[in-house]
């Protein structure tokens, strides 16, 4: 075990890599001790409401045939509905899912346990606003009509390809794969495990997994109808009500069944806004069609109406910007998140818009939200549990919580810190990342 | 002069019998540079102290609770027991971080020329872009050829060095030119023994005609004399190991940008003695075909620094960009040092990559680059660790002058507010739960004052547990 | 002089003299207020103007019988206004040369419509300056009425025209202007030690002569013959060379007779400005070209700190890349600055607006009292012509402008304008 408190020495002379990092994790345990007494650290188990065999601190043999294994981490950082936190923590895996998390307690033999006094356990992070699903820029919009409710990226998919596997290696384990944003709606996404030697079956966790609308911007380019936002605002109203109405006459349509879908809410919706936009995006989606609408991008001074989208409840997924500079012309820097945390907007979650950011630097979008201003927990969840809570996935990832997908990144550090590497991750109890055996990735 | 040749010192050198001398930054004697003159301490000027902050020298020292105090803009006392005279101006630094200014190679629209002609007549010394590195910690930077400080309403002494990197072409995809570059330095070495043997006789026959230096490549001839450092821009592997066995054979050490590859020839560029300029976020996929390793790697600038390779940290765009992406401009040279420590960099050696490395590859290391007596005034404070990502820079200090003060200037004044210039319970002054905190105690905070109210994050009602376990904000 | 001496020996009694005693050319005028900016506004304030200039100015004072008195007790007051920058009336165009030596008047066209509209505005008092932008000359101060251009001619040499940038090509020229000085210095004092060597040796020749230092070092602007015959020169003497037409303005500036007018547009300009005139001492104005956006709030103090006057047009900016607006005018005033507001261009429009554009910065928190300075006296001082104009001030020139309201108001309208104590403007009957 590491001292809480690295001595003087080691602090001062940063000479080796291990002292350096020892020496960070060191602190952060002590700060922890520090969270814990204060404010909302880790909790006592009996406030869990369900009776769980986890809340009597026990744990289940492992049956005739199940695989599992137990993760003793420095601190867990569960990032789940009740923002637990253990230090030490433990984390037990039973085949696919998460079976205990909470503070140390005995083992029932057979499990495979790791310790990791130094190091971070944290939920495997989601980007719900990604485009590397084929490997790098290609196959993102058909571009020829700009409205294709009929079409899916699936079929772009490329499971494990090199993006990918450095998101896995960046702590990133569920991503969004959509249509870019050149046509008013680009059809539907594909939500997708970043594992590295997979299946296409092996690795999607939904397909559909939502629908994708760009309403400013990158669609306004002339061509076709919905040239303006005018037009686009029509298109989408005009596509809208045909599928409402098939979904009041009980009628299937071939092309818009997946829209029909949206209107009943059993799929989510992303769309690509920013700016002053975002005004009518949120009058759109969250009033006149309230389907489960996540607001994204929201960059430039779309700040200005995050009170609205707080009143509405619009989820927000924030990024690849920021923060907001030209549009403003305040003279600040102003940190978009904080923006939105301070108006109180419901689930901010962070995005790279992968390719324009690195896949693997989802952590540090939200490390910028938090440099800009907003607060650094809320980051962490911005990166995990809310884009999960968004798009109603919270009850498989997003979070270490039982029964929920044992996606798992053990960090150096603060998963938010730049200087703290991943060590390793799990997907769905799988070992897909080991930096020791795979060499770094990132 | 010789605070410079000490830190060189220090530096981790292998094979260090290629150098016969010492400091590589070290000018030249009469050199070209316009600094020579300015770098002794002056016994005039006006007193400035920074008191009672931790005081990161970057030299591997911390002093915590210290006090810098310079005169006429140059270092004269760094500790705890600093006299500092009735008249000087004071910073209180306390519960801050003090670090040398950072050193920026290759940056673009910083240091701002509005007219023809050079720095001394154009320089724009109230510029927002200047505004905005200095808020990022930067006080020198390159553009182009020129080693520049960052003064701040100031148009004289910018210029610190010009012409120190000589550029030089080197590509295996243009073999004559590898062949050519080769034959220059053979011709200038020759040249350069046949001269020293013509000083030596001269002593004694005071006929004999120096030997004409025609055909010499000036700029080689400068670059095997230590006046100035050659450059090279290489990413491959077969071109960065040609740089290091040209630069072992011929004796001179190269400073080498790009080097993505170089993780993969480490060793070799460690007997080089080179420097490397390295972006550690850059990317470039190895080739399918090859079996060795190859391509981009996080750990590049680790491996080097291992190999004993100087290595000096260059963010991943070379200006200052408002258009809204963060951490990757040079507002955010040290978010991207720590992506060098992510790779297993020492944290040391990564405030050396963006400081002192950076400041020998410019030939200005005996101004500044690291807090020492002798030394420019340049330095910044920080709420915290250089290194951690919440850190805003609170002052930045250039030549023993105050020119930046995030809480007077409306860039990032809004962001954590420092309790004395906001009332403690104003909303923005909040504290997070939980990481946070890594950084506060990172710096010896477990005593630390609770200047910020307890605060929990905002949590939405139905992320709320029923049972009412949760704190009272 | 006499009839001046007369009045103001009567003047303790205001206006207290006979009928009798009052000259024809007297006339007083009675107004509801004047804004005299030299000493605040007077309320019920009576004027007396006699040959063109005023007499005297007070609350309330009596008029004797036998001196006309213009009854306006619904008007009020103020100085003609001085517009020291500007090339009304003028057309040519020039690059970017070294002639210091140069002057406007030469393009004046008198009789044209401009002076005449201006003049109705009430502007009284035009500062004309030479176009081009590098030192292209010398402005002249002009009376906007006149059939010659000698009758409209106050002043040649008003101010020294200067347009600097950050740049190479403005910081040499005015280097080499100041080292044309040196090297003219240099030349005077070996002629000098030359002289006093010839003098030296003529006195051992003959019996030296008396007084010969009492009056060396003429001016050096004034015309001299060159004190080549040691004998001649004896006789008045030392006589320095003459400066080159080029240098002979910058001699001026040196000692305080000739004020550059200095124009910059951003705060970087400033900076390189003083690295370009070094230690040298001497005074100068600036003029501010006025943008969108502007940085010289950086600034302030230290111009304040130098004392100089800053001509420019009453506008609002904004902080550099920002919508933070800025009254840098009020900014520069309250940091202890002399403002002159000029209009914001050279047409009709802009010198009707020109008094409540002023008023806008007087909302926007400019000190009313600076904005009237800005107005007039200001101006007048940077011509060199704040004895004479500018203020409501016994002995002052009467140039006035009468109007039905406050100054800064939108709906106040110019009910006569007097320039030299006529008036040239609006139905005045007594």
């Amino acid at each position: 075990m590491v001292s809480p408190v690295a001595s003087a020495a080691q602090r001062e002379s940063g000479r080796s890599t291990s002292s350096a990092s020892t020496r960070l994790v060191a602190a952060a345990l002590a700060a922890c001790c520090a969270a814990a007494c204060t404010a909302s650290g880790p909790r006592s188990e009996r406030s869990s409401a369900a009776a769980s065999p986890q809340a009597r601190g026990e744990i289940r043999a492992l049956a005739e045939g199940e695989q599992g294994f137990a993760i003793v981490a420095g601190k867990v950082l569960t990032a789940d509905e009740r923002d637990q936190v253990f230090e030490p923590g433990l984390v037990v895996v039973r085949d696919r899912c998460i079976d205990y998390v909470g503070p140390l307690v005995e083992l029932p033999e057979g499990y495979e346990r790791l310790d990791a006094p130094e190091l971070f356990a944290a939920p495997g992070m989601i980007d719900l606003h990604s485009h590397v699903q084929s490997g790098g820029w290609g196959d993102l919009n058909d571009m020829v009509i700009s409205l294709n409710p009929e079409f899916r990226s699936s079929p772009t998919l490329v499971p494990g390809n090199e993006s990918v596997r450095r998101a896995c290696a960046g702590g990133i384990t569920t991503l969004f794969g959509i249509p870019g944003s050149g046509t008013n709606n680009g059809g539907f996404g594909v939500l997708y495990k970043t594992r590295c030697e997979s299946t296409y079956d092996g690795c999607v966790l939904a397909d559909p997994g939502g629908m994708k609308v760009a309403q400013a911007y990158n669609p306004e380019r002339g061509a076709d109808l919905g040239a303006t936002r005018a037009g686009m605002a029509w298109n989408l109203a005009r596509a809208n009500e045909i599928a409402l109405a098939a979904n009041r006459d009980g009628r299937d349509h071939f092309a818009l069944r997946n829209l029909q879908k949206v209107h009943t809410k059993e799929l989510p919706l992303l769309i690509h806004t920013a700016g002053p936009a975002c005004h009518t995006t949120i009058d759109m989606w969250g009033e006149r069609y309230p389907v489960r609408a996540v607001l994204s991008h929201g960059c430039f001074n779309g700040w200005r109406f995050a009170p609205y989208a707080a009143q509405v409840g619009m989820p927000m997924n924030l990024g690849p910007r920021t923060f907001d500079w030209f549009s403003s012309r305040e003279g600040q820097v102003i940190g978009t998140p904080q923006r939105y945390e301070q108006a109180g907007a419901a689930l901010i979650s962070v995005n790279t818009d992968a390719p324009v950011m690195p896949q693997e630097e989802l952590a540090l979008q939200g490390a910028m939200g938090a440099r800009l201003g907003a607060s650094s927990y809320l980051m962490l969840k911005a990166c995990t549990y809310n884009p999960a809570k968004s798009f109603g996935l919270e009850d498989k990832v997003g979070s270490l919580s039982p029964g929920r997908h044992a996606d798992i990144v053990l960090w150096r550090g603060d998963p938010l810190d730049p200087r703290a590497r991943v060590e390793r991750v799990w997907i769905e109890g799988r070992l897909e990342y080991d930096r020791e055996r795979d060499g770094q990735r990132f | 002069m010789r605070s410079a040749a000490w830190l060189f010192a220090l530096a981790p050198l292998l094979a260090g019998d290629v150098f016969a001398q010492e400091g590589g930054g070290e000018p030249p004697a009469g050199g070209e540079g316009d600094a020579a003159g300015a770098d002794a301490p002056k016994d005039e000027g006006e007193w400035f102290a920074v008191v009672g902050g931790d005081v990161y020298t970057g030299t591997g020292a911390v002093l915590r609770g210290a006090t810098v105090l310079a005169r006429g803009g140059v270092i004269r006392e760094i500790g705890h027991e600093v006299e500092i005279p009735e008249d000087a101006k004071r910073l209180d630094a306390t519960g801050l971080s003090v670090y040398p200014g950072l050193v920026a190679l290759n940056v673009r629209g910083v240091a701002n020329r509005l007219g023809a002609g050079d720095y001394a007549d154009s320089f724009d010394p109230y510029s927002q872009n200047l505004v905005l590195a200095l808020a990022a910690g930067i006080t020198t930077v390159s553009e182009g050829s020129v080693a520049l400080k960052l003064k701040r309403g100031e148009v004289k002494g910018v210029v610190m060095r010009e012409r120190f990197l000589s550029t030089l072409g080197y590509s295996t995809s243009a073999p004559r030119s590898k062949g050519e570059l080769d034959e220059k330095f053979a011709a200038a070495a020759a040249y350069l023994r046949r001269y020293r043997d013509w000083e030596e006789q001269k002593k004694t026959n005071k006929e004999l005609k120096e030997p004409p230096a025609r055909g010499v490549d000036p700029s080689i001839r400068a670059i095997l004399e230590n006046r100035t450092l050659a450059r090279f821009n290489a990413t491959t592997r077969t071109d960065l190991l040609g740089i290091a066995r040209l630069a072992q054979k011929h004796k001179f050490r190269p400073v080498i940008e790009g080097a993505v590859e170089a993780w993969t020839v480490a060793d070799e560029l460690g007997r080089a003695g080179a420097y490397a300029v390295v972006v550690p976020r850059s990317r470039r996929d190895k080739s399918e075909e090859l079996v060795r390793p190859g391509g981009s790697s996080i750990e590049n600038a680790a491996i080097l620094h291992k190999s004993g390779v100087q290595v000096a940290i260059q963010a991943s765009s070379t200006f200052i960009d408002l258009g809204g992406i963060a951490g990757r401009d040079i507002l955010h040279l040290p978010i991207e040092a720590g992506f060098a420590v992510r790779g297993g960099l020492p944290e040391q050696a990564a405030l050396e990559g963006i400081t002192i490395v950076p400041a020998r590859i410019l030939g200005v290391d005996h101004r500044v680059g690291s807090l020492e007596v002798g030394k420019d005034c340049d330095l910044i404070l920080l709420d915290g660790d250089l290194l951690h990502y919440q850190s805003l820079v609170q002052y930045t200090v250039v030549d023993g002058k105050l020119v930046y003060e995030k809480d007077k200037e409306l860039y990032y004044a809004h962001i954590r507010p420092r309790p004395s210039t906001q009332p403690a319970d104003a909303p923005e002054a909040r504290r997070d739960k939980g990481e946070e905190e890594v950084k506060a105690s990172d710096s010896e905070g477990e005593d630390k004052p609770e200047d910020k109210p307890e605060e929990k994050p905002e949590e939405k009602p139905e992320e709320k547990p029923s049972d009412g376990a949760s704190d009272e904000g | 002089m006499l009839l001046r001496t007369f009045l103001s020996s009567l003047l303790p009694v205001a206006l207290a003299a006979s009928a009798l005693a009052a000259p024809a050319d007297l006339l007083a005028i009675r107004v509801g207020r004047a804004e005299t900016v030299s000493h605040g506004a007077i309320e019920h304030a009576v004027l007396l103007i006699e040959d063109g200039r005023i007499v005297t100015i007070g609350a309330d004072l009596p008029v004797e019988r036998g001196i006309p008195v213009l009854e306006r007790p619904e008007w009020t007051v103020m100085p003609g206004l001085v517009l020291p920058y500007s090339r009304l009336g003028l057309d040519g165009r020039a690059g970017a040369e070294f002639t210091p030596e140069v002057s406007p008047a030469a393009e004046v066209l008198p009789r044209i419509s401009d002076y005449r509209d201006a003049l109705e505005l009430g502007i009284t008092t035009i500062g004309l300056y030479p176009p081009g932008n590098g030192v292209p000359g010398q402005a002249i101060a002009i009376r906007p009425k006149g059939d010659t251009l000698e009758e409209m001619l106050i002043k040649e040499g008003a101010y020294l025209k200067v347009y600097f940038r950050a740049d190479a090509r403005s910081k040499k020229m005015v280097k080499d202007a100041w080292a044309k000085v040196d090297e003219y210095d240099d030349k005077v004092k070996k002629a000098k030690e030359k002289w006093t060597k010839d003098q030296e040796k003529s006195k051992s020749a003959k019996k030296p002569a008396e007084g010969e230092k009492k009056d060396e070092e003429k001016p050096a602007d004034k015309p001299a013959e060159k004190s080549g015959d040691a004998g001649k020169g004896a006789a008045k003497g030392f006589v320095p060379p003459p400066p080159d037409d080029k240098v002979r303005p910058f001699l001026r500036v040196r000692d305080g007779k000739l004020l550059p007018l200095v124009s910059i547009s951003q705060a970087a300009d400033w900076a390189h400005w003083l690295d370009a005139i070094g230690e040298r001492k001497f005074d100068f104005a600036l003029r501010v070209v006025m943008q969108r956006e502007l940085d010289l709030y950086y600034v302030l103090e230290e111009v304040a700190k130098r004392k100089c006057t800053l001509v420019m047009e009453p506008e609002i900016t904004y902080q550099i890349a920002t919508m933070r607006q800025r009254n840098l005018p009020a900014e520069f005033a309250a940091a202890g600055s002399r403002i002159v507001l000029i209009p914001r261009g050279e047409d009709l429009d802009s010198h009707a607006a020109w008094r409540v554009d002023v008023g806008d910065l007087v909302k926007n928190g400019l000190e009313r009292k600076t904005a009237l300075d800005a107005l007039t006296l200001a101006g007048a001082s940077v011509m060199g012509l704040e004895k004479d104009y500018g203020s409501l001030e016994k002995g002052k020139v009467a140039n006035l402008l009468f109007l039905d309201g406050d100054p800064f108001e939108p709906a106040t309208k110019v009910m006569a304008v007097m320039l030299d104590g006529e008036f040239v403007h609006g139905e005045v009957r007594q």
